[in-house]
């Protein structure tokens, strides 16, 4: 197996997170399926890239790897040069804590604590005290402003899922993941949360790995990468919403 | 198969755990309600044998009238008669006192005792001894002892053998009936005992037997052996009713205790279900075919988890005698008691029933997508509603009510009380009804002992605030959880309480009673002659000897022929023992008194008041130095100081003296007593009593209730926690979503684990808390109620104890669990729904 591996790169230099040949196979024999089956990518530094491909085509799985949820069957994964696949869990949480956040589909908020406290929840497992000009930047750019004393049962879809996105920015982790963010919230929700995705990539030089398969979504990206049957399946760069469609409509016809 | 009933089974098969969880919470339940049952049997059987020398091979008995020898024969005769024993005794003087020798058939069930050297007598004139008879009256075996009968005749008896009594008072001896018909000399015997064959017609034969003595003058009473086993029992410890009481109070506690496990875990179960059955009701499933799935399901689970429940109390039951006896206490066996094992599986069975359909009920009424809503959040909700706070309330001033009415009805001392069992219903009642207050209201009353007790935790970091967090955003479960673990501790807590109490009375009562190991004086009030007195001090065998004078008419206050002593305080290290409602002992002067509580009640007599003794035309002003919980020493009215009782005329020759053994032990015991019958020796008059036997058999009582409660103690603090695991485990289960959640954002596995054994370590924090609360002041209330004139007591240590013991189990029911949720990975628990 080879250890030390070249950094991968893109064109804007090393990226912040990159799967090598990385393989995922569940299951053993008859039922094995092969999730992920050599994929080779990397996200570069300060973009929104996507993640799409038809339902099954291992977006969640490749997400799951690359931010150390999961553990991978081969392959490498990079997180600023470090090899994640050769790490002990407790390495692997430390990492989650405080190198990475995380956006989910069904906002994953714990219900017993408030939208103030769910939002240091990292840095309080970490035992740092939140950047206050950070903080206050997040509450007022996210508007939740007045809802930090509430519950999560007290607030609407996208509310909560803005507090989820404030706990993954808070921490200023190298990358962010989020697996279809706007699954369970209406458009105009939905949208708000793209549109500040992509702001704090551009304004905060967030780097934000998204999976969806919302062309719409995947418009607000830099890139967008394809997967399908486990495989990378294309690049775009500066994606719309027709280009998208239509690589996506090829993939369907290649299958 | 109904679609209904399979998607429930294909769930069931997706998550076995969940109904391994409910299930295990009806086992349990079953198993302590079953177990309780079996452990009443166990106790009231081995307090009746324990107590009663009947032994229960016996099925009827024939005494109290003119039975004779020829009786016996004719009894045994009667079809249906598998076997008889006779039993009566002869008193006779030895050389080394008094001896009285008793019939037994010295074999089979019959028989009270087992030989332990030589062999049963066959022969007339032949006698087999006990052990401590063989010690204190020299009676070897093979030795031939020359008794005195009745008026002058002489009788040669010869010890072949020695036998273990029931109850080893020192003289005692057993032979054939030949043997004891001879000392007797008469044709009367006390009683006949008869063992039926099995599955005989027992009433049958009582009535050919009492056919047997018709038309006899003085024709004897038939009893069935239970009957005569209990009034004997009745006979040898009053308070006998009372520990029956309370030991049926326990089966009714368990049951209360098991339907309140069995909620709490349901509870939790309840909003998983509502989801799926939301689910179901959307797709256009029926309410009734909803229903009847749900019914079958639960009526299986009780079933099958009620059986196993009660198969292993019954196991568990039959297994404690064999493993007493190897620790050397002897307890019965609790037999099968069919009726209760079938009423608890149908309890099971209902129970299971109704929680697994109340959620149905609840799915059915409100729409379907509401439902789908609100069962994701139920278990944060916070709060109660109006209707929920306004029953607690009522059934909390119910609670409230019917214990202001049994306290306003508590007895004085010594007043006569006979209403005892009506007044435990009523602490019973209340105590439940402060329970379903508890359940109702528990998570409003969360919130504040949560606040306190988790002050510590907040400071150690997030992981501690975390679990604070944990268990206060979501009230209603730390309050279902929390309820298991306070109906415990209530319950441990009130056997330690009344147990302390029940000790202390003893302790009281014998040290006023059995102040010394021997009391050796002459009869009432005569002076004890200087020469045994002497002989007494130069004996090595004894120590501790304190002389005393005894009278009785004397006059305290109002109270008319009360009997007082000078027994001094500092010579007898036992009476510093004495519980004093006020005062202490150590106050007795020149002028000052400690009285009796029977005393001081009658006069409203206290510390520090004058009173007036008055003997022989005499009287003197005395001050009250101590009022006793009980008699003051020497079963006498008032304890007085040498000089007072000489005021009152009483002449300076002691009357009695008290006495140590020097040695310990039996051997101890029996040389003192050798020497003090010694030094008493051709003083008819004077006797020799050996209070230190008196003491033991309290204790053995002691130790016996004590074991009992243990026994209790331990089936409560299982239902606790196995509930506390159950409902640990379950929130869990239900809360995997937030484990994986709080592992992704980056908390360590062992954060994790830390996280939720804390989180169950609180909810013993909490229900031990408000158990204390409800259990003391309840145990106070059954101990008043019970009417034993026991004192009310705070044994802290014991309670601290209970209180970190149950702390740490419930912290440790909550380890496996929370072990188990460590180390699933984040992405599987983020998967669950
Ligand atoms: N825990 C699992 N066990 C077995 N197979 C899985 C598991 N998770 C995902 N898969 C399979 O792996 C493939 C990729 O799944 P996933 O990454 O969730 O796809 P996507 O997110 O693109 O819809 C699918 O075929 C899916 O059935
Ligand atoms: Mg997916």
């Amino acid at each position: 197996m080879q250890r030390q591996s070249a950094p991968v790169t893109d064109r804007n230099g090393p990226a912040a997170v990159a799967a090598v040949d990385l393989v995922k196979v569940y299951g053993a024999g008859d039922t094995a399926v092969r999730a992920l089956d050599g994929v080779s990518v990397g996200f570069e530094r300060g973009r929104f890239t996507a993640i799409m491909g038809p339902s099954g085509s291992g977006k969640s799985t490749l997400m799951h790897c690359l931010a150390g949820l999961d553990t991978a069957t081969s392959g490498q994964v990079l997180l600023g040069g470090t090899d994640l696949t050769q790490q002990p869990d407790r390495v692997l949480t430390k990492a989650r804590r405080e190198r990475i956040g995380f956006v989910f589909q069904s906002f994953n908020l714990l219900p017993q604590l408030t939208a103030s406290a769910n939002i240091t929840l990292p840095l309080d497992l970490a035992g740092r005290e939140p950047d206050p000009v950070l903080l206050d930047r997040l509450i007022t750019t996210l508007g939740l402003g007045g809802r930090l004393g509430h519950l999560p049962s007290e607030l609407s879809g996208g509310q909560q899922q803005r507090v989820a996105l404030a706990r993954a920015l808070v921490s200023r982790p190298e990358v962010v993941f989020a697996d279809e963010p706007t699954g369970n919230l209406d458009s105009r929700s939905g949208a708000e949360v793209l549109a500040l995705l992509r702001d704090s990539a551009r304004d905060l030089g967030q780097t934000i790995v998204m999976v969806t398969h919302d062309p719409g979504a995947a418009a607000y990206a830099d890139r967008v990468v394809m997967l399908a049957d486990g495989r990378l399946a294309g690049e775009i760069h500066q994606p719309d919403i027709t280009s998208v469609t239509e690589a996506l409509q090829s993939l369907a016809v290649n299958r | 198969m109904s679609v209904v009933l399979r998607t429930q089974l294909a769930g069931v098969g997706r998550r076995p755990a969940r109904l391994l969880l409910t299930g295990l919470a009806v086992l349990v339940a079953s198993f302590v309600v079953y177990a309780t049952v079996l452990a009443q049997q166990i106790t009231e059987r081995s307090v009746v044998g324990g107590l009663s020398g009947t032994p229960e091979a016996v099925d009827l008995v024939v005494q109290q009238g003119d039975v004779r020898f020829a009786d016996v024969t004719a009894v045994g005769r009667l079809p249906g008669v598998a076997e008889v024993a006779v039993r009566t005794e002869a008193y006779v003087q030895t050389p080394a006192g008094d001896l009285i020798v008793s019939t037994d058939p010295g074999s089979g069930p019959l028989s009270t005792v087992t030989l332990s050297q030589g062999r049963y007598p066959t022969a007339p004139g032949e006698i087999a001894v006990t052990p401590r008879t063989v010690e204190r009256m020299d009676l070897r075996l093979g030795a031939g002892v020359p008794v005195t009968v009745g008026e002058g005749g002489k009788q040669t008896l010869t010890v072949v053998g020695v036998v273990q009594p029931p109850a080893d008072a020192g003289s005692l001896a057993y032979g054939t009936p030949d043997t004891v018909g001879r000392l007797t000399g008469g044709d009367w015997v006390d009683r006949i005992d008869l063992r039926l064959d099995g599955g005989g017609d027992s009433s049958g034969v009582r009535q050919q037997v009492v056919d047997l003595f018709q038309g006899r003058e003085g024709a004897p009473e038939v009893t069935t052996g239970a009957q005569t086993r209990l009034a004997e029992a009745r006979a040898a410890a009053d308070e006998i009713d009372q520990l029956f009481i309370v030991v049926r109070v326990f089966v009714a506690v368990a049951v209360i205790a098991a339907g309140l496990i069995v909620a709490s875990t349901f509870r939790i179960v309840f909003a998983q279900r509502m989801r799926q059955l939301a689910l179901l009701r959307a797709v256009g499933a029926g309410r009734g075919a909803v229903s009847r799935a749900l019914a079958a399901e639960g009526a299986l689970t009780g079933l099958v988890a009620g059986l196993t429940g009660v198969l292993a109390a019954l196991a568990v039951g039959h297994l404690i005698p064999p493993v007493a006896s190897a620790f050397g206490s002897a307890l019965s066996g609790p037999g099968f008691p069919l009726l209760e094992a079938g009423l608890t599986v149908l309890l099971a069975v209902l129970i299971t029933v109704l929680a697994v359909l109340a959620p149905a009920l609840s799915a059915a009424r409100v729409a379907p997508l509401e439902a789908l809503r609100s069962a994701a959040t139920t278990g944060a909700r916070q709060g109660i509603g109006v209707l929920r706070t306004i029953t607690g309330l009522l059934f909390a001033a119910g609670a409230a009510g019917i214990a202001a009415l049994v306290w306003s009805r508590l007895p004085g001392p010594g007043e006569p009380y006979n209403s005892a069992e009506t007044m435990m219903l009523g602490v019973v009642a209340s105590g439940g009804l402060a329970f379903v207050a508890l359940i109702a209201l528990g998570p409003v009353l969360v919130r504040p002992v949560l606040a306190v007790a988790a002050w510590p935790l907040r400071r150690l970091g997030p992981v501690g605030r975390l679990a604070v967090g944990g268990v206060g955003g979501s009230a209603r479960r730390a309050a279902a959880v929390s309820v298991v673990v306070a109906l415990g501790v209530t319950l441990v807590t009130g056997v330690l309480v009344g147990g302390d109490s029940i000790r202390v009375l003893a302790t009281r009562e014998a040290a006023a009673a059995a102040p010394a190991d021997f009391e050796l004086r002459g009869p009432t009030g005569a002076a004890l002659p200087a020469a045994v007195t002497d002989r007494v001090r130069q004996s090595p065998d004894v120590t501790r000897i304190a002389t005393y004078r005894w009278t009785d008419g004397v006059s305290i206050g109002t109270m008319l022929d009360a009997a007082a002593t000078d027994v001094p305080v500092a010579d007898v290290p036992r009476l510093a023992e004495l519980d004093t409602v006020s005062g202490s002992v150590t106050g007795l002067a020149p002028g000052r008194a400690v009285i009796g509580q029977i005393v001081a009640e009658l006069d409203g007599l206290r510390t520090g008041d004058e009173v007036v003794v008055g003997r022989a035309g005499r009287q003197i002003r005395v001050t009250v130095a101590a009022v006793l919980g009980g008699q003051a020493p020497l079963h006498t009215g008032i304890l007085l100081d040498a000089a007072d009782l000489t005021r009152l005329g009483m002449p300076a020759a002691p009357t009695g003296l008290l006495a140590d053994a020097a040695a310990p032990g039996e051997d101890g015991r029996t040389a003192a007593l050798r020497s003090l019958r010694a030094a008493a020796a051709g003083q008819p008059d004077l006797a020799v009593a050996v209070l230190a036997d008196q003491y033991d058999q309290i204790n053995d009582a002691l130790a016996m209730v004590l074991a009992v409660a243990l026994a209790l103690i331990g089936l409560t603090v299982l239902i606790a926690v196995v509930g506390v695991g159950a409902t640990t485990a379950l929130s869990v289960v239900e809360r995997s979503r937030e484990s994986g959640l709080l592992r992704a954002v980056g908390m360590s596995r062992s954060g994790l684990h830390t996280m939720l054994t804390t989180e169950s370590a609180l909810y013993g924090v909490i229900g031990a808390v408000l158990g204390l609360l409800l259990g003391v002041p309840y145990a106070w209330l059954a101990v008043s109620a019970i009417g034993l004139d026991a004192p009310l007591t705070l044994p802290g240590f014991q309670l601290l104890a209970v209180f970190v013991v149950l702390v740490a189990l419930t912290a440790l029911a909550g380890v496996l669990p929370a072990r188990r949720a460590a180390r699933v990975s984040p992405v599987t628990a983020l998967g669950t729904d």
